[in-house]
């Protein structure tokens, strides 16, 4: 029986991110896939597939908030887990206002983004 | 008006105006006279006493008259005093003159003139009526005669200077009652008009020099200057007064030498002094320089000397100087450059603000990296097999992000660690590439593209690297911040590196942000000037002082279409050597080794 790996994508202008992230979620267990802009992403055939979406805040051009926006209006509805390289206390609690399922600070521990994906997954389910 | 005057001959000519029959008796008025020799000789010498003693003018002059009329009966003298023009009687002496007529005499109007009798002094009123009346030009017959009652003008004589200037009337009046008296002797009145002219000619030079000292104190005070003269083969040392003063020396203890000088000097500033005196005995044409002094209250005085090569009269070398006192001007400078360095700080501290929460994204960037490098190594370690080739790819990873990480807390460091300004050679377009890098993520945060567009080949630039990083800093930030009302129009920001004229290189900064106001831009750079709401207004003074340190300029304009350009040049290295690469590698902070080409629409992160 083939099992299929639920695909979680990453949008994060940082290289780092783009590259070390995607090893560490399949280690997990998913599919990964990475990129470098939200124009990037949603040009790509992957946002119908993305169970998941790992989300950068503070990106050049279209922003992550902008990105979650867009899905919305396009009733993409992709759970979202922000990460940010921002420091300020109010960003957290107005993304999960604004409907996340986790904004976790950089740098993150696995642990962490496992639980924020397993919460992602739990919320999927719910839907 | 016609001017009823008479003429004044000169003693020579009063000599042949002398009625004959008085010379019949001349005889026994030069045997007179030659007895009055000793006493000229002592009257000289008594007027002298006087003069040394310091008594007024008129008071020498009075006591002149007085023996004059003591030595010779039936006569009576007065001296008028020319003023400088010799046009004017300045003053009268005439003791034994009624007073009221002397007082009369002065300020009255004196010409000389040709007259047919040679030099005269035209007198207009009163008229000084010469008697006996030999050539008395037309018309001064009807002159009311001006002597006092009972008195008759007997002699005129002019008091010259050595040079032929006048500077006074020698009169002498005969009694009326004394009409039978002998005539005084032409030779006395000579002799008492050259004492005349010698006392007046040395008070008056006294009292030049008088004047010229007190200028030169009153100049010295006003300037806070004091002068010296110093002859260098002697050492014979000219102070002022007020040079004595200010290094609180006792003329009359004696003679002022450079070791009582050096003495008096800031023991730091001993070396240069020497130096100085060597330069100055090797012949220099001009000394400058500013050494402290330390008084006896323990307190110092800042003294900026300024001096020039002369030769004296025997050509040997002399130099002529003024020691002024800036010691006010010091701390005034002190206390400037202290309270630059005091708002370059808040400068500082206020884009620190502005800066800590862009710093924090660009080191949590690498650490997210590390973090999740390290944690997927691990997993891929736990398994069974262990994914040991993913492991190492993962480890590797790890360590080029905390290699990464380290740059940014280097770069971070070296922006915002105290140290006074240093010069080294830098290149410009590498320094705006650290700063486009450490200031891009704060940019982005407020939607700003940025494109560089920095120029090949610039020559190097001799500076203080992380000032300069601060005035970039505040370009770039300020053109964020004009930019972030703008909603109608891409927030761009164009970074431009270029030789400029003159070997200058420049850095500009263009924005389409809200523009400048044109009454504004005059103001731009002035302290405590802002237009936002939220600012000191501080950044571009403090830009301003930091360009000009590097002999810079720096200025603003509004671009054609929306938005500001500011801009700064400062000048190329002077002969810039391919010595100077070596600086280059000691830079000590990180240097994107992508990144920031030339043309690229946006800048990425920097990768190590």
């Amino acid at each position: 029986m083939i099992v299929e790996c639920p695909l979680v994508s990453i949008v994060d202008d940082d290289e780092s991110v783009r590259e070390s992230l995607p090893d560490l979620l399949r280690e997990f267990g998913y599919s990964a896939r990475a990129f470098s802009s939200a124009e990037e992403f949603l040009a790509s055939d992957c946002v119908g597939e993305t169970r998941c979406l790992i989300l950068d805040i503070a990106m050049p051009g279209m922003t992550g908030p902008d990105l979650q926006q867009e899905l919305t209006a396009r009733r993409q509805m992709i759970p979202i887990v922000f990460i940010t390289g921002q420091t300020e206390d109010t960003i957290r609690p107005r993304s999960l206002e604004r409907g996340a399922v986790e904004c976790l600070s950089k740098p993150f521990s696995d642990a962490a983004l496992l639980e924020a994906l397993d919460a992602a997954f739990r919320e999927r389910g719910a839907i | 008006m016609n001017s009823p005057n008479i003429a004044v001959c000169s003693s020579e000519r009063h000599i042949d105006l002398l009625p004959t029959r008085h010379r019949r008796n001349g005889g026994a008025e030069d045997e007179r006279a030659a007895r009055m020799e000793i006493g000229i000789a002592e009257i000289g010498a008594m007027v002298g006493g006087l003069i040394r003693q310091g008594c007024p003018l008129p008071v020498v002059l009075t006591t002149l008259c007085q023996l004059f009329d003591s030595s010779v009966k039936g006569f009576l003298s007065s001296v008028l005093l020319l003023d400088r023009t010799g046009v004017r009687v300045r003053n009268a002496a005439g003791p034994g003159l009624p007073a009221s007529y002397v007082k009369q005499l002065e300020g009255r109007q004196v010409r000389w003139i040709e007259a047919s009798s040679g030099a005269a002094i035209y007198a207009e009123t009163p008229t000084i009526v010469l008697d006996p009346a030999g050539d008395v030009p037309e018309g001064a017959a009807e002159a009311a005669p001006a002597a006092p009652a009972g008195l008759r003008q007997h002699a005129v004589s002019p008091i010259l200077s050595l040079t032929g200037e006048p500077l006074g009337i020698f009169a002498v009046y005969q009694r009326d009652s004394d009409r039978d008296v002998m005539r005084c002797h032409c030779a006395l009145i000579s002799k008492f008009t050259q004492v005349a002219s010698a006392a007046i000619e040395r008070m008056q030079k006294d009292e030049a020099l008088r004047r010229s000292t007190d200028l030169l104190e009153r100049t010295e005070q006003l300037s806070s200057t004091c002068c010296f003269s110093w002859r260098v083969e002697t050492d014979e040392i000219g102070w002022s007064k007020a040079l004595c003063q200010l290094f609180e020396l006792d003329p009359a203890e004696g003679p002022v030498t450079l070791e009582l000088i050096a003495d008096r000097l800031h023991s730091d500033d001993l070396p240069s002094f020497q130096e100085m005196i060597e330069r100055a005995r090797s012949g220099v044409s001009d000394l400058e320089f500013e050494h402290r002094i330390r008084l006896r209250d323990h307190s110092v005085r800042y003294l900026r000397v300024v001096a020039h090569r002369v030769r004296d009269s025997d050509s040997r070398l002399e130099y002529i100087g003024v020691v002024q006192d800036v010691t006010q001007r010091r701390h005034t400078e002190d206390a400037l450059a202290k309270l630059r360095a005091e708002l370059a700080q808040a400068a500082r501290v206020t884009s620190l603000g502005v800066l800590t929460a862009a710093m924090a994204h660009e080191v949590s960037q690498p650490l997210a990296g590390i973090v999740t490098n390290a944690s997927t190594c691990r997993r891929m370690l736990a398994v069974d097999p262990p994914d040991v080739e993913g492991a190492r790819e993962t480890a590797r990873r790890t360590i080029r992000d905390a290699e990464r990480a380290s740059e940014v807390i280097k770069r971070l460091r070296a922006l915002f660690c105290k140290k006074g300004a240093t010069s080294e050679s830098l290149d410009l377009n590498e320094v705006t590439r650290e700063v486009v890098a450490l200031s891009l993520s704060e940019l982005e945060r407020n939607n700003v593209v940025v494109r560089t567009e920095l120029a090949e080949k610039l020559p190097r630039i001799q500076g203080d690297r992380v000032q300069l990083q601060q005035v970039m800093l505040n370009l770039f930030l300020n053109a964020s911040d004009a930019m972030r009302s703008v909603d109608d129009r891409p927030r761009q920001v164009v970074i431009r590196t270029a030789r400029d004229e003159g070997n200058h290189v420049r850095l500009s900064v263009r924005d389409t942000g809200v523009g400048l106001q044109p009454e504004c831009v005059d103001r731009l750079f002035d302290a405590f000037y802002t237009t936002k709401s939220s600012g000191m207004g501080i950044g571009l003074s403090v830009s301003r002082s930091i360009i000009e340190s590097h002999q810079g300029r720096i200025w603003a304009t509004p671009n054609d279409g929306p938005g500001a350009t500011f801009a700064f040049s400062i000048p190329c290295t002077p002969m810039e050597v391919t010595g100077s690469l070596g600086d280059a590698r000691n830079f000590g902070s990180a240097r994107p080794s992508a990144a920031v080409n030339a043309g690229e629409r946006s800048v990425r992160r920097l990768r190590p």
